[in-house]
């Protein structure tokens, strides 16, 4: 029987390329730094999936649960590629425990790291309690606990959810869009809204991005079913007057300025490129592209193709993606890896 | 008025009869309230390249209108009229006569630069501020500001001279902004310098006043420098449609 295929990293991306390759018989050595399988979303404790309003531990739960214990897919959590070398069809990966594996071909699903919102000082993260993160929200909800103000755990009168945390910034060197943040962000404030009717959502934005079919069941949504208010501002600081939350901003399309006392303030945090993107790009010899992430070498004629023949990529480690096509990245990358080891040829280079 | 709306209206904008009936139906007063449609004919489309003609102005064409920069303005938390945000998208549009509504404020602009540091997509909102405030003035709107005169006099002298001298640059700044040179302050410092300082800085500073030295070989430096000055200054009244006459090379 042929060599596995190594697949790094057990998001979303991942575990839909192990699940492929292992659908049509092939083996798959399914490596991840963290105890176990599922990625950002299992990890980061996210609550809600758009767009299926799937809970997020059990939508990819299934897909964790689809791959563990499965006959030719050797699972390994806890541990790291150390070195890798080779050619295509005769690939050596070194785990961090030195164990040596021969693979035919890699899949890179290495993911992304959510954006430190400290180095967005002047919002206040790290400063204040009740400024938290996106990711923190998620959390609140996905635990059963609700929208509570850390400080002292009472229920917010006041959100404001302010978008492009840490994305379209050249300020801090972050020259992307996120992709998938303001959606996430309508999405969390219809949830505050559902579980604290009394409560007030804000979204501040620089522009509202729900691409596709987010616009009605999203933006739209939130806005004539849920109430939630939108103003066009970006907000300079946030500061306290020691019981609340203040937000100065300027409703740009009236041209009036607006100071508004919040009891929680979210930071809609983007992607970041994975921290450990340069060490993976030393150890894999693939390249990576100007904002950081791992370089496609095509974008039309091979779908997840690197810079280096026999490696391959999937989901947000290519850039920021959702997961949904992070999954689809995952069964193309799949594909490439076994058209590959067929002997098809490589567009790379 | 309970509409905040209105606010948003010009005056010259908002008509209402004292006293008007129309089919036996009294609509005195705010019941007859109309708003005279605004209709903007006159656009400027040369506006955006006049303004990143002028040092400063080089980016504005980044902008998006987040308003950022007006958020963190320290003189907009004074004076909400003073907008930078929304002057970048007149200008952008071209809509000069309703930047010139402003153009008594505009020169206002403190530099304190936190625009300049929250702006996410870098227009260097105080740059820009510096070059609409400077075509005010080529443009005949405003006369020359303080800090303008201010930095003609300092330049001049470093260009004749190749030095500065601060006595002189004070008292000439006070005469070309019609101040008198003896000021409270002022004669304060001077009492408090002369009783403070060595005698032998004293002396040189004295002489430095009296004499006005040179820095040595500055003939070729000054010449130098005033060719590329008389040159931007031309590129600029050239880019903004006005005489580019004085010290034109073309």
């Amino acid at each position: 029987m042929s060599k596995p295929v190594l697949v790094l990293g057990g998001g979303p991306a991942g575990l839909s390329a192990a699940h492929a390759l292992a659908g049509i018989g092939r083996k798959v050595l399914l490596v991840d730094k963290e105890d176990r399988l599922g990625g950002a979303p299992i990890h980061s404790g996210y609550a809600k999936l758009v767009p299926s309003g799937e809970w997020a531990k059990d939508a990819i739960g299934a897909m964790v649960d689809r791959v563990t214990g499965r006959e030719p897919i050797e699972v390994r959590t806890s541990t790291t590629v150390k070195a890798f070398e080779g050619a295509p069809g005769a690939f050596t990966v070194t785990l961090a425990d030195d164990s040596r594996h021969e693979v035919d071909s890699a899949i890179l699903c290495t993911g992304f790291t959510h954006f430190d919102s400290v180095n967005k000082p002047e919002w206040g993260f790290g400063t204040f309690p009740d400024v938290v993160t996106t990711t923190q929200v998620e959390q609140m909800i996905s635990s059963g606990q609700g929208v509570r103000c850390p400080s002292d755990g009472r229920r917010p009168k006041r959100v404001a959810i302010l978008l492009c945390v840490g994305s379209r910034d050249r300020q801090i060197g972050r020259e992307w869009c996120s992709k998938v943040c303001c959606t996430v962000s309508c999405n969390l404030a219809m949830e505050i809204r559902e579980e604290l009717p009394d409560c007030h959502v804000y979204i501040y934005y620089m522009d509202i991005r729900t691409y596709g079919l987010h616009e009605d069941a999203y933006y739209w949504r939130s806005q004539e079913e849920f109430k939630v208010k939108y103003i066009k501002a970006r907000i300079a600081e946030v500061t306290s007057d020691g019981h609340k939350l203040i937000v100065k901003g300027e409703d740009t399309l009236v041209k009036r300025p607006i100071t508004i006392p919040f009891d929680l303030v979210v930071h809609a945090i983007g992607m970041d490129p994975n921290v450990d993107n340069l060490l993976l790009a030393s150890i894999f010899d693939v390249k990576l592209e100007k904002h950081g992430h791992i370089e496609r070498a095509s974008v039309y004629s091979a779908m997840g193709a690197t810079s280096r023949p026999g490696i391959f990529v999937a989901g947000a480690a290519t850039g920021p993606e959702t997961i949904d096509d992070s999954i689809a990245q995952g069964q193309a990358a799949a594909m490439a890896a076994l058209a590959q080891v067929q002997g098809a040829p490589v567009a790379a280079e | 008025m309970p509409i905040h709306e209105k606010s948003l209206i010009r005056p010259e904008n908002l008509h209402s009869q004292e006293n008007l009936t129309i089919d036996g139906v009294d609509v005195s007063g705010h019941w007859s309230t109309f708003i005279e449609p605004r209709v903007v004919t006159d656009y400027n489309e040369n506006l955006e390249d006049e303004i990143a003609a002028l040092p400063g102005g080089e980016y504005i064409h980044r902008c998006w209108q987040c308003g950022s920069c007006t958020n963190a303005c320290p003189v907009n938390a004074i004076n909400p009229d003073f907008n930078p945000r929304f002057w970048i998208y007149l200008v952008r549009l071209g809509m000069e006569d309703e930047l010139l509504r402003d153009k008594d404020i505009i020169w206002q602009c403190v530099s304190c630069n936190k625009c300049t540091y929250v702006c996410p997509r870098d227009v260097a909102p105080e740059g820009v501020m510096k070059a609409t405030a400077h075509w005010l003035e080529l443009k005949g709107h405003r006369p020359k500001s303080p800090s303008i005169l201010f930095d003609e006099v300092f330049s001049e002298q470093v260009f004749a001279t190749g030095k500065i001298e601060e006595g002189r640059i004070i008292r000439d700044f006070f005469k070309r902004t019609g101040q008198p040179l003896m000021q409270d302050w002022l004669v304060e410092m001077v009492k408090r310098l002369l009783s403070g300082l060595p005698l032998k800085l004293m002396m040189t500073m004295g002489l430095a006043t009296l004499f006005r030295p040179r820095t040595r070989g500055w003939g070729p430096a000054r010449a130098a420098i005033e060719e590329y000055v008389h040159e931007k200054e031309a590129e600029q009244r050239r880019a903004l449609g006005l005489d580019g006459s004085a010290g034109d090379i073309e």
